[in-house]
């Protein structure tokens, strides 16, 4: 008895090791729900960087009704990521997302072992293999944008820019900024300094408050760290001291009476993207960018600041968002130099 | 002038957490046991500091008792982490590197599983703000340095001489020292030792408790998992900086932060410097003060890691 006991007990082991193993490939989803998987290393409410891409996702259920079925692993940091990937690998995903550069390693090592199941991460503008997607953001576009709203708001002719470190679509955003500033107002002080990190965003405030001291009256700031640089802003409460955002979400949160105007990653357009690609049978090897003419950025004016940008700031804003929607990449960012500020 | 004064006037506040938290942590040694944990401590504290308030006001503005209430609430709740530590280290005898990397990681994953099931995401509160003090604050070049901060910083900056006279000129203070410095002649003599550990282990949680809270509603005024990034090992490191004596390790509170400070305004006047090294600048300024320290001024109390067992003769 005992030994057919652990015959059986085997068998049904083994049985349980073999459907786990069993993974419907990207062509079973064409068509059929298309499971997604996102890893982050921060959280899907971080008001910045993880929750666009969150938000996107859920934007994108909506906008396929029953093609998308999705899950998120949050706080993974890429040697913990790993056994994640091969968790949602064993679970049949077909499409799993490293929610940042760090994840590249990982998910190129990922896409040679598992070629049936398709990678993306980014922000990345490098080609990958053919069951690797990466994406990028044109990030410069929105700096742009926000730039001539803080070169044309400023008093003091001084601005300031909260970067998290020089790399990535943070690098494009804060050189857009410069390019945006730089266009309405050449004589302008721009400052520009680094916390070093995506996610301390005490040494963001920390920032903003030396920038505030040192003049600067319009302030902006990428990536999550930056929602500690607004709330150094909004906390000069009285002060002509304004915000402008690379979140929408900003506007919406308390410190929002600052924010004059914010723009968005609409990731919602990659994730649609993706499906379609799939759909088609494209299964990688092509870098997706994010710019306004695709839809991958959203721009808005904070209502209740009207009087901070009704006239020429809006209509200049308009006049370029048309020139964006018409031909994207047009922005030399990296020429942007910041020793010659 | 100008550069200058705005230079001093941030360090100072940049300075608090780290020297609330080096302060505690000076307790700790002092009394032979080094907590690594202070980093779990300060987040607990970082989150319960502004949960009071936020709980009651949902992001509004609140009654400043709110705020009185979050900060000892952090308080009590890092004197508890610090007993629990000392659970660990001095009752148990636990090694006390592990057990503070223990406690840092509970700490900082209990914080965080706390925050995102009572509060979900980033959230911030109104806190305390500054409070200038009349007419000092206005007097030139001393009036934004020193007499224009939130009321926690005039506080802890009161606290240095209360440390430093608690510990060098009271019974409790001789008792501390004695229990880090020789457990063994001071056990010899009917002292405690390890509820000496135990006293010194809650003050220190304390303190680190409240350095988590001022960041939280002082400085930035909400709260996320990141939000104490390495704050508690720098404290930590800042306790051998300073030769475990407060005066010296309010002065390398200060120089770190005056650094950051530095750093962070010399980032801004777009001078052709990479951005990596001038991040890098304030925790550089401590190894190389370390580094350059005389070996006898970095041994530290005799007992120091100690676990101490009156049942062993050694």
């Amino acid at each position: 008895m005992k030994k057919k006991m652990t015959y059986l007990f085997c068998a049904v082991l083994m049985l349980g090791i073999a459907l786990a193993g069993f993974r419907p490939n990207a062509a079973e989803a064409a068509g059929g729900a298309v499971k997604i998987a996102l890893i982050i290393e921060s959280t899907v409410d971080d008001k910045g960087w993880c929750q666009a891409m969150h938000d996107g996702i859920l934007q994108a259920q909506k906008e396929l009704p029953g093609r998308i079925e999705y899950s998120y692993s949050e706080k993974m940091k890429p040697v913990d990521a790993g056994s994640a990937v091969l968790q949602y690998v064993s679970q049949g995903y077909h499409i799993i997302i490293g929610h940042g550069a760090q994840y590249k390693n990982l998910m190129l090592e990922m896409a040679e072992e598992y070629p049936d199941v398709t990678f993306a991460f980014g922000t990345s503008a490098e080609i990958g293999p053919e069951n690797v997607f990466t994406y990028m953001p044109q990030s410069e576009e929105t700096g742009y944008l926000s730039g001539l709203i803080a070169g044309m708001t400023t008093k003091k002719n001084t601005v300031g820019l909260v970067g998290p470190v020089d790399g990535g679509d943070a690098a494009r955003y804060n050189r857009g900024f410069v390019l945006g500033v730089q266009a309405v107002n050449p004589k302008a002080k721009i400052m520009v300094a680094h916390t070093g990190s995506f996610a301390d965003f005490v040494k963001a405030g920390e920032v903003a408050e030396t920038q505030i001291k040192a003049g600067a009256d319009v302030l902006t700031g990428s990536s999550q760290q930056a929602l500690g640089a607004l709330r150094a802003v909004a906390d000069h409460r009285d002060a002509p001291i304004w915000w402008v955002g690379q979140d929408i979400a900003q506007i919406r949160i308390t410190e929002g009476y600052k924010c004059i105007a914010a723009s968005s990653y609409n990731y919602g357009a990659v994730i649609v993207s993706l499906v379609a690609k799939l759909d088609a049978g494209v299964r990688g090897g092509e870098c997706i960018p994010l710019n306004f003419s695709n839809g991958g950025f959203v721009f808005a004016f904070n209502e209740t600041l009207k009087n901070m940008y009704t006239g020429a700031v809006e209509q200049k804003v308009n006049e370029t968002l048309e020139k964006f929607l018409a031909t994207p990449d047009t922005l030399d960012w990296s020429a942007v130099d910041y020793s010659k500020l | 002038m100008d550069f200058t004064v705005n230079i001093l006037a941030l360090g100072i506040p940049f300075s608090v957490a780290l020297l609330l938290a080096s302060l505690g942590e000076m307790f700790n040694q002092r009394a032979g046991v080094f907590n690594l944990g202070c980093e779990g401590i300060m987040a607990m504290g970082a989150f319960l500091g502004m949960l009071v308030p936020y709980g009651a006001g949902h992001g509004a503005p609140v009654p400043g008792t709110f705020n009185v209430l979050g900060l000892l609430l952090a308080m009590a709740v890092g004197a508890l982490l610090g007993l629990l530590f000392g659970l660990a280290v001095v009752t148990f005898r636990a090694p006390q590197g592990i057990a503070g990397i223990g406690l840092q990681m509970f700490g900082v994953g209990t914080a965080g599983t706390l925050f995102r099931h009572f509060v979900g995401g980033t959230q911030s509160v109104p806190g305390i703000d500054r409070l200038p003090i009349p007419v000092l604050s206005d007097i030139p070049f001393i009036g934004p340095v020193l007499f224009s901060h939130n009321p926690l910083v005039y506080l802890t900056f009161l606290l240095v001489p209360a440390a430093w006279y608690i510990l060098f000129r009271t019974p409790w203070g001789l008792r501390v020292r004695a229990s880090g410095a020789n457990p063994r002649a001071a056990d010899s003599v009917g002292i405690r030792v390890n509820l000496v550990r135990f006293q010194a282990l809650a003050v220190g949680g304390a303190l680190a408790g409240l350095a988590g809270a001022y960041l939280s509603l002082c400085q930035v005024k909400m709260f996320s998992d990141e939000i104490i990034a390495g704050r508690g090992f720098i404290a930590v490191a800042l306790v051998y900086f300073g030769h475990w004596r407060p005066l010296k390790i309010t002065g390398g509170a200060l120089l770190f932060s005056f650094a950051q400070a530095l750093q962070l305004a010399i980032q801004g006047q777009g001078i052709d410097f990479p951005y990596e090294f001038a991040v890098m600048l304030p925790y550089a300024l401590v190894i190389v003060v370390l580094a350059f320290s005389r070996e006898s001024l970095l041994l530290g109390p005799t007992a120091l890691g100690k676990p101490f067992n009156r049942e062993m003769r050694t």
